[in-house]
């Protein structure tokens, strides 16, 4: 199943890269136009649960990459098959200038609460989703406090070493 | 009950039925609250020590604050807070609520909660063991005899104070002033 997965995947989409360091793990990069196909032939090959949808920042190669952790409940599961249940981790990189990307929601409906994390903490939009409002921060801030050109130790001397003890004389 | 304290009974009953039947209200904040439930509990059982907890700020009186107070949950600590019964007595627990602890350079969590309301203990580490929730309970006792634990007496004194440094890291509160903010007598009544 995983060697004929990787031959399958690699027969349908062209500038794929797979590897694949464990058995029970398996990274798949492509560019970003071929992810939504991607995740549909993965759908359809028995990887129907999105267990996360996260990003990083490269800031040094001037890019973002996102990745999608798919895995399946039923057909790969061990004690059902025998087999390790199967972890892809698929890895697109979308440029810093232009953070846009599409939404998966059509395909995985519960990637709903992770691109309003990533749109909230990452600054990536993604067209197409239907409420992009925030998810878990309370503040607003200038750069999204995950990209790391975010300076945390400035943004804490001005957020909160500023607001002054409470001292009994000033009444 | 112990002899040597029949004459801190009779001068004064009410403090002493005070200070040995603390209710602890139940609030979660980060990861300190795993030392909680075995503290009240049968392996640590406080209430050996009068505590107990209760569903409701008003009917509490003891607030523990247990690890990182990120932004959102400061709102929820005013609000609670404010909502318990005086005398009250709130307690950080763990290093964070101190000076940030390990979250010192964190974007979202909260600094020195005494700058938003009063604390009238602190138990430092990370995390600190279950025993050290008594060992604060029983310097809590001390402070009450000695009429040192007065968070409470403060927060209505310097509430100007609170209430601007809560707004200066809230943003506008959604709820009115607990004491009035403007009258400058404010403070003389207690």
């Amino acid at each position: 199943m995983n060697k004929s997965l990787k031959e399958k995947l690699e027969a349908t989409f062209k500038d794929i890269r797979t590897a694949s360091s464990e058995d029970s793990r398996m990274a798949v990069s492509a560019e970003s136009d071929n992810v939504l196909a991607l995740l549909r032939f993965l759908k359809d090959a028995g990887f129907n649960h999105l267990s996360l949808l996260s990003a990083v920042d490269w800031i040094e190669d001037d890019c973002f990459e996102l990745c999608f952790i798919l895995t399946s409940y039923m057909q790969n599961d061990d004690e059902v098959t025998g087999r390790q249940r199967l972890h892809i981790i698929l890895k697109t990189r979308i440029p810093r200038e232009k953070p846009q990307f599409k939404t998966v929601i059509g395909i995985f409906p519960n990637a709903e609460p992770y691109e309003r994390e990533i749109h909230e903490l990452f600054g990536i939009k993604f067209e197409g989703h239907p409420r992009l409002i925030p998810l878990l921060l309370e503040r607003e801030y200038e750069i999204p406090p995950f990209r790391k050109d975010f300076d945390t130790r400035k943004y804490v001397q001005e957020a909160f070493e500023k607001i002054p003890f409470v001292d009994d004389k000033d009444k | 009950m112990d002899r040597n304290q029949i004459t801190k009974w009779l001068k004064a009953p009410a403090k002493m039925a005070n200070k040995y039947s603390l209710h602890a209200i139940y609030f979660c904040t980060g990861c300190g609250i795993i030392e909680v439930p075995p503290v009240i509990t049968s392996r640590w059982d406080a209430e050996r020590f009068g505590i107990i907890p209760v569903a409701t700020p008003r009917q509490a009186n003891l607030f523990l604050i247990t690890g990182y107070v990120s932004v959102k949950t400061l709102r929820a600590i005013i609000r609670t807070y404010e909502q318990m019964l005086e005398p009250k007595y709130a307690i950080g627990f763990g290093s964070c609520p101190i000076n940030g602890g390990m979250y010192w350079d964190s974007y979202n969590t909260i600094k020195h909660l005494d700058k938003y309301i009063p604390i009238d203990g602190w138990i430092a580490g990370c995390m600190p063991r279950p025993e050290a929730i008594f060992i604060a309970v029983t310097h809590l006792w001390t402070l009450i005899d000695k009429e040192m634990a007065n968070g409470y007496i403060r927060y209505r004194e310097n509430y100007k104070s609170y209430r601007r440094n809560q707004e200066m890291a809230l943003g506008k509160l959604e709820w009115p002033p607990l004491f009035p903010v403007s009258d400058e007598s404010q403070g003389n009544e207690q």
